[in-house]
């Protein structure tokens, strides 16, 4: 697998631990603040700020070069977004815009994202659900669902690569035929590795009847408590635009 | 296979995997939204090509519950891609009237899979709901997208889409159904997996 999402253990360096918990809060909070532009004239000055969080935190985590295209990618559209945008006209503005929107609003979540599943592993996840008693038959799918995405991606886009040696793209030959040939495919193996990964799963006990115990350690450290204070600041000024 | 019963472990991973699958199928066409004028076309590409993961779920998911589960979580992860909390809704609810449509067939019938293909479709119109209800929706969008941009889509998307736009994610996804149906009949009956 080209990157264990959400299950090597130990790939977090000991440096920083947070709680899944944290890591979720985090999630939101960008998701909330960056992503959908939340909040009015205050949120937009404490914007970047919250942008600096995914990089400290890919940094603790040992991504150096995605921490280097994140950061060099991100000042380049704000640059160009302060600079540029105001002195161009006509379609350049509109592309640029387009550009420096995309990348300022969805990458910081989307590199968040990255950071929560590549150091989350399955089980310190179900730990964490556990422990906000979201019931079973939510967590066990959603686990699942996480666990096998980077599976279904990987075998489509190995799929991709013979139906394209094939001729068989997007663009080429019938769509339909096109589409059929993506998909079957598709299917088929992400139903077998499903049927294997059930059989593992309940190997390892999952349907059996009662509580399930764990040996994750998760609870909140101090560093899980400056993450919450500086989440609950965002949230005050946006209750703060909002109410007041 | 047992007919009814609790759902258990075997099952959520079921859910788990196709809600993978239709996730991914989601995020491909989804990723023609950032193109804001081809929003609307989410509710035609999404239900037509999601169809054949679906229709080859409902022949795994015989237990009640599992459609509605499913609806749920792709609202959660929705929700979590970007802010859409209607999508949780209209996921759960669609999700909950399928699997009483497939629950009156005892999970057996193909017609009926094919008609709970387009009732569970019509989740994708939660994606819709904010652009009427957030009064912000457009001015938000305006800053990413430029004036010209937004009024343009602003233009189309008038109060009476709505609900054509349901309906539009509805019959996409009967003809998804009879999508899945045919490929389903063609390849996965002959393999022994449907």
């Amino acid at each position: 697998m080209e990157r264990g999402v959400m299950m090597q253990s130990g790939r977090e360096k000991k440096l920083l631990r947070l709680d899944p918990r944290t890591k979720l809060l985090m999630f939101l909070v960008m998701v909330v603040f960056v992503m959908s532009g939340g909040g009015g004239e205050l949120m937009l000055a404490v914007i970047p700020f919250l942008c600096l969080l995914p990089m400290l935190l890919l940094i603790f985590s040992g991504e150096y070069r995605k921490t280097a295209v994140y950061v060099l990618l991100y000042a380049v559209c704000y640059g160009i977004q302060i600079f540029l945008l105001p002195n161009t006209q006509g379609a350049l503005n509109s592309v640029l815009l387009i550009c420096c929107f995309i990348t300022l609003r969805f990458m910081p979540s989307f590199m968040m994202g990255y950071y929560v599943v590549s150091t989350t592993t399955v089980s310190e996840f179900s730990a964490a659900m556990g422990r906000m008693h979201i019931p079973d038959f939510i967590t066990i799918p959603l686990t699942v669902t996480f666990r096998f995405f980077p599976t279904v991606r990987e075998e489509a886009s190995s799929i991709r690569d013979s139906m394209k040696i094939r001729g068989l793209t997007l663009g080429r030959g019938k769509p339909m035929a096109v589409l059929e040939y993506h998909l079957v495919p598709l299917l088929m193996c992400s139903v077998k590795i499903g049927e294997e990964l059930s059989a593992a799963a309940l190997t390892r006990g999952l349907g059996r009847p009662g509580k399930r115990t764990n040996i994750c350690k998760i609870g909140f450290g101090w560093q899980d408590r400056i993450i919450w204070i500086l989440c609950v600041c965002a949230g005050a000024v946006l209750a703060k635009e909002h109410f007041f | 296979m047992k007919k009814d019963g609790r759902l258990q472990g075997k099952d959520f991973i079921n859910i788990g995997i196709f809600t993978a699958i239709y996730f991914v199928i989601v995020f491909a066409v989804a990723c023609l939204g950032f193109i804001p004028i081809m929003m609307p076309f989410l509710a035609v590409f999404v239900p037509l090509i999601a169809g054949v993961p679906f229709m080859l779920y409902l022949t795994k998911a015989r237990k009640f519950g599992m459609l509605t589960i499913m609806g749920m979580i792709l609202g959660i992860i929705m929700m979590l891609m970007g802010p859409n909390w209607p999508t949780v809704i209209t996921g759960t609810v669609f999700g909950l009237l399928a699997d009483l449509l497939m629950k009156s067939s005892g999970y057996q019938s193909v017609s009926k899979s094919v008609l709970a293909n387009g009732i569970f479709s019509c989740w994708v119109w939660g994606q819709f709901i904010p652009m009427y209800i957030n009064t912000n929706y457009y001015d938000n969008l305006a800053t990413g997208y430029g004036q010209e941009y937004t009024q343009t889509l602003q233009g189309y998307m008038q109060p009476w889409v709505l609900p054509v736009l349901l309906v539009v994610c509805f019959v996409f996804g009967l003809l998804g159904g009879l999508l899945g149906k045919a490929i389903l009949r063609k390849h996965f009956l002959k393999a022994g997996m449907a």
